[in-house]
């Protein structure tokens, strides 16, 4: 009947101490949901290393009364510590290779992701139609980016190709979203070379951030890929990129823009979105006649 | 045989119980499990390049919610050891339910939880912070369910009136694996609610 004397069993807290440690861990989680709730930055920048040191405490003291390491023998407090110890060593040195030493944790998916869009998994990863291209290169995953400086379809290039319609006339069009889908509603934009083309690109999605970007052929995830590490700040496109013909800038949810360009040299150019990620699924030809 | 040696004085060759510290050994090597779950949720954490984001879904009351049930069942805990110390039999079973019970309704808010992600579109394979936070919170709730299983045989154990002071050690077992689940929690809640529950779109590559 009596407790082992090596488990020191009558050195547990009593009931009145379970109490009081029972309040204090209620009292500290009280004081961590008002710190981020209703105002998650009350306290600013000092909200991480309070909210760990609070949690630390609530971890003690569970592990010292609740778990008594602080009236059991030191061994189990030493078998414990020299696990979490190891845990806490694991850890910084996942969090050290994958972020501290110039890991790139995003480089993976970047490469390899396919944007989830429900019930479509999958079905907009093909590549756009194949259709001749006159004055681009074909799409190729290895082609390199010095394939681009021979196309120059700039607005400079548009006199000695004048098409039918006479450069200058305008046209209007317009490109939306399929709702929250990564997708723009056209697929396919047209117009005529050296026209002032207006286009309308309005963001239809309910949460997501947009562009629209025109590139060149084949440039779209390249120029996505730049556009990424440009930055939020850059609206996702990188600055001075010669690939790019015209671009709206990141338009929130529900907005709209208007890019006014002179459509450049017949031939086939793409239209995509450069935010992270929508580039897998989010675009489209454009064909200047 | 193991009935046999708790009545009797344990001679073992570290003079400590090795029931209980084996189960102290693998706390600490559960420790490392977590912390792997863990150190991956924050080495892929704002690098999702598509939504749904954590400040899309994460509810932080519905969770703080969550963890004072799991706080109220480890004090369940306690009174169920120090009862069967005492070898008050009413108590032993009302505490060890209540327990069990406890944990029921924190299993009960993680699939409220992750049935309403699943409906706002994430899931394991939507974007790194699904598959990060459902295998980590996914891991938490099954020891959590072990401990309710446990719980719940001691109960039965309970019923049939065998618990009381010579078998102590056995609820004080259980109490260490269910108080250990609870700093767990005390750990994911801290970081993947309150710091990381407000985070959103991808940040710009480090270094281009």
């Amino acid at each position: 009947m009596s407790s082992s004397p090596q488990t020191e069993q009558g050195h547990h807290p009593s009931t009145k101490q379970y109490v009081l440690v029972a309040i204090i861990l209620f009292a500290i989680t009280i004081v961590e949901f008002f710190i981020i709730f209703p105002d998650k930055d009350l306290i600013g920048a000092a909200k991480i290393p309070v909210l760990v040191f609070l949690s630390a405490i609530k971890f003690a003291i569970v592990i010292m009364f609740y778990m008594h390491l602080k009236f059991d023998h030191r061994m189990f407090t030493i078998f414990f510590l020299a696990g979490l110890a190891l845990a806490f060593a694991a850890g910084i040195a996942v969090l050290a290779m994958f972020t501290a030493l110039g890991g790139q944790p995003r480089a993976y998916a970047l490469a390899n992701a396919i944007p989830y869009v429900e019930g479509e998994h999958g079905a907009e990863t093909a590549k756009p139609t194949a259709v001749p291209l006159p004055t681009a290169p074909p799409i190729d995953s290895t082609a390199p980016e010095s394939t681009t400086p021979d196309a120059a379809p700039t607005t400079a290039s548009t006199s000695e190709e004048k098409p039918s319609v006479g450069s200058g006339a305008a046209v209007s069009l317009e490109i939306g979203t399929n709702g929250d889908a990564l997708e723009f509603s056209e697929s396919a934009l047209s117009a005529d070379s050296g026209s002032q083309v207006t286009l309308t690109f309005t963001n239809g999605s309910s949460a997501i951030q947009h562009n629209w970007v025109m590139v060149k052929a084949g440039a779209r995830d390249e120029v996505a890929a730049a556009g990424t590490a440009a930055g939020p700040g850059a609206d996702w496109i990188p600055a001075g990129d010669d690939r790019i013909i015209a671009a709206t800038g990141l338009l929130n949810a529900g907005a709209s823009e208007e890019v006014t360009f002179t459509a450049p040299a017949p031939g086939t150019y793409e239209f995509v979105c450069t935010f992270p990620g929508h580039n897998f699924s989010m675009f489209g030809d454009f064909t200047v006649k | 045989m193991a009935h046999a040696a708790e009545h009797a004085v344990e001679e073992t060759t570290t003079g400590l119980n090795h029931r209980k510290m084996l189960m102290w050994i693998f706390l600490g090597s559960d420790c490392m499990f977590f912390a792997a779950l863990i150190a991956t949720y924050m080495v892929y954490r704002g690098q999702s390049l598509n939504g749904p984001y954590p400040n899309d879904i994460i509810s932080v009351p519905i969770t703080t919610i969550s963890t004072f049930v799991l706080l109220c069942s480890s004090f369940a805990m306690v009174q169920a050891l120090s009862a069967t110390n005492r070898n008050d039999q009413k108590w032993i079973r009302i505490w060890l339910l209540a327990t069990a019970f406890l944990g029921a309704i924190f299993i009960g808010f993680q699939i409220f939880e992750f049935n309403s992600f699943k409906n706002e579109g994430l899931t394991l394979g939507a974007n790194l912070f699904g598959a990060t936070f459902f295998t980590l919170t996914g891991f938490h709730g099954a020891h959590v369910t072990i401990g309710i299983i446990w719980l719940l045989g001691m109960f039965v154990v309970a019923m049939k009136g065998r618990l009381g002071p010579a078998s102590s050690l056995d609820v004080e077992i259980l109490g260490l694996y269910w108080h250990f689940v609870d700093i767990v929690w005390i750990i994911i809640f801290t970081l993947l609610y309150l710091i990381a529950g407000f985070d959103t779109g991808p940040a710009p590559l480090a270094g281009g």
